[in-house]
């Protein structure tokens, strides 16, 4: 009973407390990976070296990495409103796709039409959030109507947008001459989401992105509606007593996660690939799903460990040009981040549930 | 608690996610990356020690974007060794790589943008060596005049081609692989005793379908010069899974294709995917007692270990292609070309000249061994099965009586041909 | 066995939950351990039962001093406890339940167990059958299931935490004729309670906790007024049953039927006015909370008519029958009341009635300061609600209620609540009847819904009677009703 030595258990402990938890995590990923690096001779400080200054290096790597930055952020902050209202949108993956899809389609509608570019583009932007939350929807739909787990229906639609993007890109939307992996037909330059001179990095994709996290900060902070989901999210039955509408929390959940899903599937495609690909949703998805367990559900936190994804991402293309080091790597320290949030979340709950345990059996002592 | 434990299986199991499904262009996992990376590193040690004992020519770098992992025992790792030979063979030739070029393992990148970061390590000549990666080849070539690029499977410098965009600074360059799978399937034809070839395809584009037409080719001409059978008699059928690899719950499963030709009597399968799915199945039905075979594609050691069911490999050798574009580069005789290299007769195995091989597997029986060189001699000599009368799937004639197929007819076929069972077009 | 427990100290940051505690209990003697919520009666407890260790003190079983790890190095001394909320693993059957925790082979002989199991429950007089799933059992069966599987395993002390709390009239005589039987064996009990009756009519000795201090062992014969000033550090009055003035209709129920797979209710008809409380009474699954499920909307009826005030609510959603001023308190409090995670403000603001989108948190802090003070409740805006004690959490309760309120359902009101608290809490439920608010309980307390009830409902698997007026009614007359006796003679069920 060590840990409850001199602390009672208030809100403000554990606020305090969470982040150090997150930090010793932190750490022991990277102890980890350095251990692996040693194993396989390589220099532990190089290669950190050159992840940084592949990711912070010059201007057009930190662009690189802001490109990266900008969708994850959007998925990141969608599924904490899902995981807000206690739901495991495991679906985002596939609103990232159908996002794209619906975005792609508009523009193909649009691109031969007299309409100004600017409004194609944001058509089609409207269209893509429209699609994420259209599949985003009928995730929750199966989960409240249907009754089916929405990680199975997410698994489900997750097949099926990848599916539908394959037959898209081979089938009906084929480029002239050789259906390619490569995708559709790339869109003409106007169509493009405007970047800064020079670099891959849209501001529009950013802006929208800071935009959305601050939005979705002060909904789950500051409204009624957030505080309604947390309600349904840490205990539905009791929610549903004090009067909050439950079913109809988690639909709309879901779709504001589908629509920020969604919008990052049309940033993939307005401002980074200009068309269709197989793999358009980069995987943003089940990245957003991480980054969000591991700043606690915490909209703020996700500033800063989505960019450090986005930073290792882009920062980890150096270790096989540089150094020859399996490019496995960077998913390997990445994999070691999760286990090692996992694990050090496992010790808390272990500490706290016994600071809890001991705090019950005495006397509550806060007056006012 | 119970609700922990259920948190955290849903973590792990998220997480297993984001290693496989989310990653469709891996088809390796990390398992053995580590030894495999300083093997890696210890040839490059060796290699570079070697170079600087010589007479120290001018260093020349370039660069290669692989789309999988460089040791996926497939396509990339082909490429990988093919750069490997190029440095070999080429005094002050220097590689550097990058795997693993997708979206999926690399989110929100694009192979013109990593091609740059190769260029900032001092490349100067750049290899894409995906179809995946067309647009962002073109586009990194208009970008970079001055960077030679090589686009291995591209079409879009083929003047007579059907997208061609003049750029002098780049390359395409593809193996005729046509003759590999005509050489498969003759193999396939000698050695079926049901008279049914089941011809495993991955996506259903020109490229695939030129494959698989050329297999049945092979096969046809066999079936009915060298055995004296009834061409109409053998039964030639593809079936798609969807993609170059299984991913579950999208492509069909390549495990269960195989295993539905092998049930209704297709003894031979043919695989056109990357992952050799039908290898692993003939041989455990082998071991249950049936007769099947199956022949892998794309890697010139894919038979190891399955030596009683394979009937041998077709296979890429970028090589000597690699070598000469690259040496043309340096000498400053580079010209933008589209490259589409058929075997040295003389040696289709030959490592330093032929672009296409065909290794016969152990399964082959040594009279189907004998018959198999009588038709790689007959290809040398001159034999062409892309020879009319040939008609399209839905009847429709392709080539007339003794018209021979030009490049561009065979490259952009649109149907499979009269004769093969399966779906010509992706769609319903 | 002889217990001994000798200068128990045990700290919690600034809490001293046990101070130099000193007592000692002979073999079969029922000791009683009577104290309010929070007093350190389950802290002492859960150092004699290896849950927690004292910071400080020796515990002697049979003289010789031992220490103790765990609870399970517990039972090894043969010391066991049964808790508030028996620990029991609910997906199991019995007889799997009665063998977990056994030492020796993976495959414990099943039959032979069985047999024992059997054995010891014909000892006591329980009918539990063994290959029932646990899930189906009520609090009391679990409770005689637990008392076997310590038994079992050779427990010699038993600790028993607020036993009755959640039981029937019925089955607490049984359970106490079994803690008789106990100490007749030899075997040493150690009653928890905050219950004057019950520790007053079981106990061989009672030893009183206050703030953490062993303020006193009495032996019979006990004087109440004594207890209680010695658990309060005063005397506390206990309220007075007020009869309401009949006001108009709050409530109306038509023949209302409901039904679920164990239980049918049938043709309940029945008209509450404002300002009037029923209490519903029998053994827990009887089919009372059934009904009271039905009546707002939880449950959906399989007949008859529910009209709130003038309004058919019939087969309407607990959301529709709450904005007609109906309002539920589940008995499981932190599992169905509150939300845990949440703090007292958030509760605050959650439960309020305003629409705007954004919450003005000053506005809402200081309103739950207000209802902090208003009811009583100790615990600050910030306190997760999981942090407060359980008469805390059902004063909060109370104070999320929004008013005004036509009608109110309550599970178990004041289950597991000290006396204080309980009187405080009936003080509010009172004061809001006087405005208007009718009020239907479940109460396995026969005492509170005699003192409480204006009419009684009384339920026993599915039937119910008609409504009694509770100033007609006995313990006796309640008691037998429950347990079945005394029924007019309607043929079959209801």
């Amino acid at each position: 009973m060590e840990g409850s030595k001199g602390a009672k258990l208030t809100a403000k402990t554990i606020k305090w407390i969470s982040p150090l938890f997150q930090a010793a995590a932190f750490l022991l990923a990277l102890s980890f990976t350095t251990l692996i690096l040693l194993a396989v001779g390589a220099p532990p400080g190089q290669a950190y070296l050159n992840i940084l200054k592949g990711a912070f290096g010059n201007t057009n790597s930190i662009a690189n990495v802001l490109v990266v930055w900008a969708p994850l952020l959007l998925t990141t902050v969608g599924v904490l409103i899902t995981f807000s209202a206690g739901l495991w949108n495991i679906g985002v993956e596939g609103q990232v796709t159908l996002g794209a899809i619906f975005t792609t389609w508009v523009l193909r509608l649009l691109q031969e039409s007299a309409l100004p570019p600017w409004l194609i583009i944001l058509l089609a932007m409207l269209a893509g959030m429209l699609g994420g939350a259209l599949w985003a929807a009928l995730a929750g739909a199966l989960k409240t109507f249907g009754g089916v787990n929405e990680i199975f229906g997410g698994l489900g639609l997750n097949f099926v947008a990848t599916a539908l993007t394959l037959w898209l890109i081979f089938g009906p939307w084929k480029r002239p001459g050789t259906g390619s992996m490569s995708g559709t037909l790339p869109f003409p330059e106007t169509l493009w989401l405007p970047t800064l001179s020079g670099l891959r990095l849209s501001p529009w994709a950013l802006g929208l992105a800071l935009l959305a996290v601050v939005v979705v900060y002060l909904m789950l902070r500051g409204t009624r509606f957030g505080l309604r989901l947390k309600a349904v999210g840490k205990n539905m039955r009791a929610a549903y007593l004090l009067g909050v509408p439950t079913w109809q929390h988690m639909m709309a959940s879901f779709l504001l996660c589908g629509l920020l899903a969604g919008l990052a599937g049309a940033l993939q495609v307005t401002a980074v690939y200009h068309r269709l690909i197989p793999s358009i949703s980069s995987g943003y998805g089940f990245l957003g799903l991480l980054v969000a367990m591991l700043v606690n559900y915490q909209a703020v936190w996700a500033v800063p460990v989505a960019l450090f994804f986005a930073a290792l991402n882009i920062g980890s293309i150096q270790l096989p040009i540089v150094l020859r080091l399996d490019s496995s790597l960077a998913g390997v320290l990445q994999g070691l981040l999760v286990l090692s949030v996992l694990l050090v979340e496992g010790a808390r709950q272990q500490i706290m549930k016994r600071l809890r345990l001991s705090d019950e059996s005495a006397p509550v002592e806060e007056r006012p | 608690m119970r609700k922990n434990i259920f948190r955290l299986a849903l973590l792990l199991m998220a997480f297993a996610m984001l290693l496989t499904a989310c990653k469709p262009a891996a088809t390796e996992t990390t398992t053995g990356s580590g030894t495999a990376a300083t093997e890696a590193a210890a040839t490059e040690a060796a290699a570079t020690e070697s170079a600087a004992t010589e007479a120290q020519p001018e260093e020349f770098v370039f660069g290669m974007l692989l789309v999988g992992p460089y040791n996926d025992r497939g396509w990339s790792q082909a490429h990988y060794e093919a750069g490997l030979y190029v440095e070999e063979n080429l005094p002050g030739a220097r590689m550097i790589y990058l795997d693993r070029v997708n979206p999926a393992d690399r989110p929100g990148t694009t192979p013109a943008q990593l091609a740059e970061e190769l260029v900032a390590q001092g490349a100067r000549l750049i290899i894409f060596n995906s179809d995946d990666m067309k647009d962002s080849s073109t586009e990194f070539a208009q970008a970079h005049p001055d960077i030679f690029v090589i686009m291995a499977s591209g079409d879009q410098v083929w003047a007579e081609g059907n997208a061609y965009i003049p750029m002098d600074n780049m390359v395409n360059i593809m193996g005729r692989m046509e003759y590999g799978k005509m050489i498969a399937g003759c193999a396939a034809a000698l050695t079926t005793q049901t008279g049914q070839i089941g011809y495993l395809g991955p996506l259903i584009n020109d490229e695939t379908r030129r494959l698989a037409a050329s297999a049945y080719l092979g096969a046809r001409y066999c079936w009915s010069e060298y055995l004296g059978n009834d061409p109409a008699a053998l039964q030639f059928k593809v079936t798609w899974i969807g993609f170059w690899f299984n991913i579950p719950g999208v492509t069909a499963d390549p495990t269960q294709v195989a295993d539905d030709f092998f049930n209704t009597g297709y003894d031979v399968v043919i695989s056109g995917i990357d992952t050799t799915e039908a290898l692993t199945e003939a041989s455990r039905l082998r071991a249950a007692g049936e007769q099947v075979w199956a022949i892998p594609y794309d890697f010139i050691g894919a038979c190891e270990g399955a030596d009683a069911v394979c009937l041998g490999v077709p296979y890429f050798n970028w090589g000597p292609a690699y070598l000469a574009t690259i040496q043309s580069a340096i000498n400053g005789t580079w010209t933008s070309s589209f490259q589409w290299n058929g075997p040295d007769w003389a040696d289709i195995n030959n490592l330093d000249t032929s672009a296409v091989g065909f290794v016969p597997g152990p399964a082959l029986s040594p009279d189907a061994s004998a018959l198999l060189n009588q038709f790689i001699g007959e290809l040398a000599g001159g034999l062409n099965l892309w020879t009319g009368p040939l008609n399209l799937q839905d009847g429709t004639p392709y080539l007339a009586d003794g018209e021979i197929a030009t490049d561009q007819q065979i490259w952009y076929l649109p149907q499979l041909l009269e004769g093969m069972q399966g779906q010509s077009v992706s769609g319903e | 066995m002889d217990v001994a427990l000798y200068d128990i100290h045990k700290t919690f940051g600034r809490v001293h939950a046990n101070v130099g505690i000193t007592l000692s209990v002979p073999a079969g003697t029922i000791q009683g351990i009577l104290g309010e919520n929070g007093a350190g009666k389950s802290t002492l407890m859960k150092v004699l039962s290896g849950f927690i260790r004292a910071d400080r003190g020796e515990i002697r079983l049979d003289g010789r001093p031992v220490v103790i790890h765990s609870p399970s190095d517990a039972i090894r001394h043969g010391i066991g406890m049964l808790h508030q909320d028996p620990l029991d693993f609910p997906p199991m059957r019995v007889i799997d339940n009665f063998i977990l925790g056994r030492k020796g082979g993976l495959l414990p002989g099943r039959a032979a167990a069985k047999r024992d199991f059997r054995a010891l429950a014909d000892q006591f007089g329980f009918s539990l059958d063994p290959d029932a799933y646990v899930d189906t059992l009520t609090v009391g069966e679990r409770q005689q299931l637990e008392i076997l599987r310590l038994l079992w395993l050779g427990a010699r002390v038993l600790i028993f935490d607020e036993p009755t709390t959640g039981i029937s009239a019925a089955q607490k005589e049984k359970l106490f004729a079994a803690l008789r039987l106990l100490a007749e064996q030899g075997r040493t009990v150690l009653f928890v309670s905050h219950k004057l009756e019950d520790v007053e009519g079981l106990c061989h000795k009672i030893a009183v906790l206050r703030q953490g201090y062993l303020v006193g062992d009495v032996r019979p014969p006990y004087k109440t007024a004594q207890l209680v000033e010695m658990m309060f550090g005063k005397s506390v009055a206990m309220g007075e049953r007020q009869p309401a003035k009949p006001g108009p209709v709050a409530l109306r129920l038509e023949s209302l039927s409901v039904e679920d797979d164990r239980l049918k209710v049938r043709d309940v008809s029945l008209t509450v006015h404002k300002g009037e409380v029923i209490g519903l009474a029998g053994m827990e699954g009887s089919g009372q909370g059934l009904f009271m499920r039905a009546i707002c909307g939880l449950v959906r009826p399989t007949g008859g008519r529910v009209w709130v005030g003038d309004q058919d609510l019939t087969g309407r959603s607990y959301l529709a029958h709450k904005r007609h001023g109906v309002a539920f308190l589940p008995a499981s409090r932190l599992e169905e009341g509150l939300v845990p995670g949440l703090n007292l403000t958030e509760h605050f603001v959650l439960a309020e009635e305003r629409r705007s989108f954004f919450v003005d948190w000053n506005a809402g802090r200081s309103l739950a300061r207000q209802r902090i003070l208003d009811f009583n409740i100790r615990g600050a805006p910030e306190t997760p609600v999981e942090s407060l004690s359980g008469g805390n959490q059902q004063r909060a309760l109370l104070a999320l209620l929004r008013v005004p309120l036509d009608l109110l359902l309550l599970e178990h009101p004041t289950r597991g609540l000290d006396i204080e608290s309980t009187i405080y809490i009936w003080s509010k439920l009172k004061e809001r009847c006087a405005q208007g608010m009718a009020v239907l309980f479940i109460s396995s307390d026969l005492e509170e819904i005699l003192q409480y009830s204006d009419r009684v409902l009384v339920f026993f698997s599915g039937r119910v009677t008609p409504p009694l007026e509770a100033a007609d009614l006995t313990t006796d007359r309640l008691g037998e009703l429950i347990g079945g006796k005394g029924w007019p003679e309607k043929g079959g069920q209801g």
